[in-house]
């Protein structure tokens, strides 16, 4: 099975923002603003909504899809996270940049709901899963802690120490992984850069498994956290996508009423 | 955490019940604003029932948007209150008599864009500007992009002002629009309805008029000087003499239809059908060169007498008179023939084949006497006793026979005679003889008895009949 690409779907997001915003910025500069109820600004809600809804069910669906379940969970994610992105984004582009009345709170849910979605994806990554989604158990994070140990002690013999377990705080574990992780790396560089070549070779060696042990030990102290915060999350996320779609169809009924079947 | 209902937990359930429930009372409280999607025009118009802009009825949903159980829409909305557009539409001479109908409205007159948005959007391609008696279909086209609503509208879609031209059309070209205006004046609309037939593709050749030779590089006002309507442009002549009467150098002599001959590329190439003059080209004339009649071009006044042209080629000298045509035919002067018939002598009998100058003996042909004797001198044999009147007795085929009918003392007809004078009469008819068919030894023997010598038959026999003497 070959391996998902980490970040695929936000630098295929991102690409797609950048055609469609280009797409946008020349139509703007042509025929100016595309309004909302005109043909193209009308067609990018709708386009952007429908995404949205996909985004809204398809991987829930899939998730639930046990005995006929199509594709890997990951991939689904991968495009739950696009459609998620890109979808809301033409809708921003459908608002025309005016926030009024229903359409404005939309707007302003959608933009909630994208946040809320990101800040999902952060702790969902903090929790440690399979390729396939599968959560890890306790367990197995303890037996896979004792392999890298193994393997680190191999490196560097017993004299040197392989470190501790980390000592702060769960939650800061989950939710202050990300500078953690970027502060490290910054202090494993420039320890790399005071080695001469050859040593530096095992050094990366060292490094890497040394990583992999914090990592996973970080993980065992924090996984009740993450699991916590992950359902926390839903506790909120899922209330507020459920208000933006109340909302989304409210604005299509009275769009489809005033704009549309009233003449 | 197992949520097999996926995003119908109770908690996302609440949320919704509580949107729905949150969205449909501030909608009922504030009627359907919260699905306004701008804030309505405030731009001043007419005062209609107390609301001079729409941004009066901004709490009133209502007033434009009939619920959708009512029986009206909003179109009849829009001209319950705008009854002046309600008047105009189906009336072809209004703004919005073929375009509008209650149904399209909002096509044009978009709300909701702001306080300060212009409430008509006209799509410029879509709108039938035709309509409002001005195609546009000519300024569509204009490069580098097409002309918007306000460039001529600038102040409002209802009004133009007519100067909006001179400021375009003088920018796109100076010196045409210069001197068109200097032209034709300002009031473009007079004439230019924006239709193709009168912008920039217009064809002088869908006119009743079109320009063809010299008349293709005049510049317009050659024509159309001082005219500042269509209808003044209508009216230009189209007839030859009413714009050339002074180049005309005929002097109105050829009348006024100047395309018999002329075409309009140049005036010298002129193609005369000279049949229709008063003197048509035969024969050798059809090829003569025009001015070796028309001499020093000059075209009217041309004798049209031969003796007018050819009086210095009359070999007769002028003893035929002038009328040339009588004998010669155009082709050549050896051509010709002359019909005695139509002269006041004609020619019969010997006389037809008698040389003509075997009459007309001095050369001359006029004043040739017609009485026989002027040519015939009286025989001896007649010894004068006829006179001049030849004719009444000889016919012109021969002198004998002749036919005297006159008195005579004896039987014409006598001995078989039958007006032969010369049996009786030889030699002269002063005197007869009988011995031309009665022997006269035999006679003189006859009459031996009583007459010694005679010589007058007549005497004693005047009838001619032998009995007579007897007595």
């Amino acid at each position: 099975m070959p391996p998902v690409q980490r970040n695929r779907e936000l630098l295929l997001a991102a690409l797609a923002m950048l055609l469609i915003g280009g797409l946008y910025a020349a139509a703007s500069l042509t025929v100016g603003v595309p309004e909302a109820g005109r043909l193209l600004g009308h067609s990018l809600g709708v386009v952007g909504f429908v995404l949205m809804l996909a985004t809204e069910t398809l991987y829930s669906l899939r998730k639930r899809a046990v005995r006929r379940a199509r594709g890997r969970m990951s991939e689904w994610l991968q495009f739950h996270i696009f459609t998620g992105i890109v979808g809301p984004y033409l809708v921003l582009l459908h608002s025309a940049w005016s926030y009024k009345g229903l359409a404005g709170i939309v707007m302003l849910l959608t933009v909630i709901v994208v946040f809320s979605g990101f800040v999902g994806r952060y702790i969902y990554t903090a929790v440690p899963r399979t390729p396939e989604g599968a959560l890890f158990e306790a367990d197995d994070l303890e037996r896979m802690i004792g392999e890298a140990e193994m393997a680190l002690r191999d490196r560097l013999g017993s004299a040197e120490s392989i470190g501790a377990a980390p000592d702060r705080p769960t939650v800061w574990l989950v939710l202050g992984r990300g500078p953690k992780s970027l502060t490290d790396r910054l202090r494993r560089w420039h320890e790399l850069r005071r080695l001469d070549p050859a040593a530096r070779v095992q050094a990366v060696r060292v490094q890497a498994l040394r990583a992999r042990l914090r990592e996973l030990r970080r993980q065992a102290a924090s996984l009740s956290a993450a699991r916590r915060l992950l359902a926390v999350w839903h506790t909120v996320h899922i209330p507020l996508g459920m208000a933006l779609f109340v909302a989304a169809f409210y604005h299509i009924g009275a769009a489809l009423y005033f704009a549309t079947l009233q003449r | 955490m197992r949520r097999p209902l996926g995003c119908l937990t109770g908690a996302g359930l609440l949320a919704a019940l509580l949107t729905a429930a949150a969205i449909t009372a501030t909608a009922l409280a504030s009627s359907n604003r919260l699905f306004s999607p701008g804030k309505l025009s405030a731009q001043a118009g007419v005062d209609l029932g107390g609301v001079s802009a729409h941004a009066a009825l901004e709490e009133d949903c209502a007033a434009c948007h009939p619920a959708f159980w009512s029986a009206s829409a909003m179109g009849d909305r829009c001209l319950g209150c705008h009854t002046e557009i309600a008047a105009e539409i189906g009336d072809p001479a209004k703004l919005h008599g073929e375009i509008a109908s209650p149904e399209n409205c909002r096509d044009c007159h978009t709300e909701h864009r702001g306080p300060t948005a212009h409430l008509t959007t006209v799509d410029q391609v879509d709108f039938r500007h035709d309509g409002v008696g001005f195609e546009l279909t000519a300024h569509r086209d204009m490069a580098p992009s097409p002309l918007a609503c306000r460039d001529c509208h600038a102040e409002s879609l209802r009004a133009f002002d007519i100067q909006d031209c001179a400021e375009c059309h003088f920018v796109l070209d100076p010196a045409a629009a210069g001197e068109h205006m200097l032209s034709f004046g300002p009031r473009c609309l007079e004439c230019h309805d924006g239709l193709d037939s009168y912008g920039a593709a217009w064809d002088h050749a869908a006119t009743s008029f079109p320009l063809l030779g010299a008349h293709a590089e005049l510049v317009c006002t050659r024509c159309h000087l001082a005219m500042h309507s269509l209808a003044e442009l209508q009216r230009t002549p189209q007839q030859c003499a009413e714009c050339h009467a002074a180049d005309d150098i005929h002097a109105g002599r050829l009348g006024f239809d100047c395309r018999s001959c002329h075409n309009p590329g140049t005036w010298q190439e002129a193609t005369i059908d000279h049949q229709l003059t008063g003197f048509p080209l035969e024969a050798s004339h059809a090829e003569a060169d025009c001015l070796s009649c028309h001499v020093d071009r000059k075209w009217w006044g041309i004798p049209d007498t031969c003796f007018g042209c050819h009086a210095q080629q009359d070999h007769h000298e002028g003893r035929f008179g002038t009328d040339c045509a009588a004998c010669h035919r155009p082709t050549t002067w050896a051509d010709w023939s002359f019909d005695h018939n139509l002269a006041a002598f004609r020619l019969t009998g010997a006389h037809a084949s008698v040389a003509c100058l075997a009459c007309h003996t001095s050369g001359s042909f006029r004043g040739t006497p017609t009485v026989c004797g002027a040519c015939h001198a009286d025989p001896a044999y007649h010894a004068g006793m006829f006179g001049a009147n030849c004719g009444a007795c000889h016919n012109t085929s021969a002198w004998t026979p002749a036919s005297y009918n006159g008195p005579h003392g004896f039987p014409m007809n006598h001995g078989g005679a039958g007006g032969n004078c010369d049996r009786c009469h030889p030699g002269a008819l002063t005197g007869y003889t009988c011995f031309g068919c009665h022997d006269q030894g035999e006679i003189t023997d006859k009459h031996a008895e009583r007459f010694a010598s005679f010589s007058d038959c007549m005497a004693c026999h005047p009838t001619g009949d032998k009995e007579e003497g007897d007595d």
